[in-house]
């Protein structure tokens, strides 16, 4: 069987559970979502020389998935919204924001443009910081937000989908947390091999402050990539 | 239950629309073309007759909201709606996306499926 049949017979499982991770996984890998998980990568590989670091804050964005996910299917199943009422406007404004946001985000990390306290300075040193070095409230953020911008792709997958699974298991908790879990995985597995991999490298973590520099300079142009790529989407 | 010679009869038309926003991925675009393919190569019999109505629907229109509404379209998908003597049924179908990559195979899927719902077999 090839992949996608292979995919196709798990994502449609009667056991809600398996169907829902695949379909999650379905979603990691396909384009759209795939840009918003390697910029949420560069974002979690900036903190490369804090071991564990880096591990918790690619869960952290997962969780951060995960509370949208469960936000929208809970509003579903259990207060009988229709999907429809949800699905279309986010649809239509939801990536609005993306390319945008990717864009700001992008030059935060970059630090290359320095604002005057007077203009709200201070306030935007502290976000910075927040996104690039506390970390956990950011990639949280990150998480929620990225989840929230629908491609017409992962429309498909999580209203076509798993939202059909949720309402027919009358659980709009587990399922949608299961795919949502899936939808983080390549995140935290890559988390997982940045992890081991830089431990191995002893000597080197010395010199990591420097290298930290750089991965988030490397993040925040990735950022600006995917930003210009989500607004190209939008106006092409 | 009745025979799928009887419900045949009742079966009385089926439309098969791909819903989508003024903005398509790729892959919705796929989805819909080899529909409209599928339709046009193996039933234009059922076509010219009127049983089976094939269109691409612009969901963000004005014009198209009450089909959007009918069909509770949550996005770019792939719906069939079936009339016969127990009324209207809907279903959308996602295991067209998983196919997108073999034209072929989303094609003789389809026309299965389309040859099921017209003997009035919903399974």
């Amino acid at each position: 069987m090839d992949v996608m049949g292979f995919m196709e017979a798990m994502g449609t499982s009667n056991i809600p559970l398996v169907a829902a991770f695949f379909i999650g996984l379905m979603m990691a890998i396909s384009p759209c979502p795939l840009v918003t998980n390697i910029t949420a990568i560069a974002y979690v590989s900036k903190k490369i020389g804090s071991g564990n670091q880096t591990l918790i804050t690619g869960l952290v964005y997962t969780a951060g998935r995960m509370i949208t996910y469960v936000a929208i299917a809970s509003l579903i199943v259990f207060t009988g919204l229709t999907a429809q009422a949800i699905a279309l406007p986010l649809q239509q404004y939801g990536d609005l924001l993306l390319g945008p946001l990717f864009l700001v985000i992008g030059i935060l990390m970059l630090d290359v443009i320095s604002f005057p306290t007077s203009l709200g300075g201070g306030r935007v040193a502290t976000l910075r910081e927040n996104l690039s070095d506390r970390g956990h409230a950011g990639s949280f953020l990150l998480g929620a937000l990225f989840a929230l911008s629908f491609c017409p792709f992962s429309a498909v997958l999580f209203f076509g989908m798993l939202i059909p699974l949720a309402i027919r298991a009358g659980d709009g908790i587990i399922i949608p947390a299961i795919f949502a879990f899936a939808t983080g995985l390549p995140v935290i597995l890559l988390s997982l091999v940045l992890v081991t991999s830089v431990g191995r490298l002893g000597s080197i973590l010395k010199k990591i402050q420097t290298f930290e520099l750089w991965t988030r300079r490397i993040a925040g142009v990735i950022f600006i990539v995917a930003g210009i790529y989500f607004c190209i989407l939008l106006f092409s | 239950m009745p025979t799928s010679s009887a419900t045949a009869a009742a079966v009385e038309k089926i439309e098969v629309y791909h819903f989508h926003p003024t903005r398509q991925c790729s892959s919705c675009i796929a989805v819909g073309n080899y529909a409209e393919e599928t339709v046009k190569t193996y039933f234009a019999d059922e076509v010219a007759s009127g049983k089976i109505v094939f269109a691409h629907i612009n969901g963000e229109l004005a014009e198209n909201k009450e089909l959007v509404e009918k069909y509770e379209v949550t996005g770019s998908s792939l719906w069939i709606g079936v009339y016969d003597a127990t009324g209207f049924h809907k279903e959308e179908n996602i295991n067209v996306w998983y196919k997108i990559d073999d034209k072929q195979e989303y094609m003789d899927y389809l026309k299965g499926v389309l040859e099921k719902r017209l003997a009035g077999d919903f399974s």
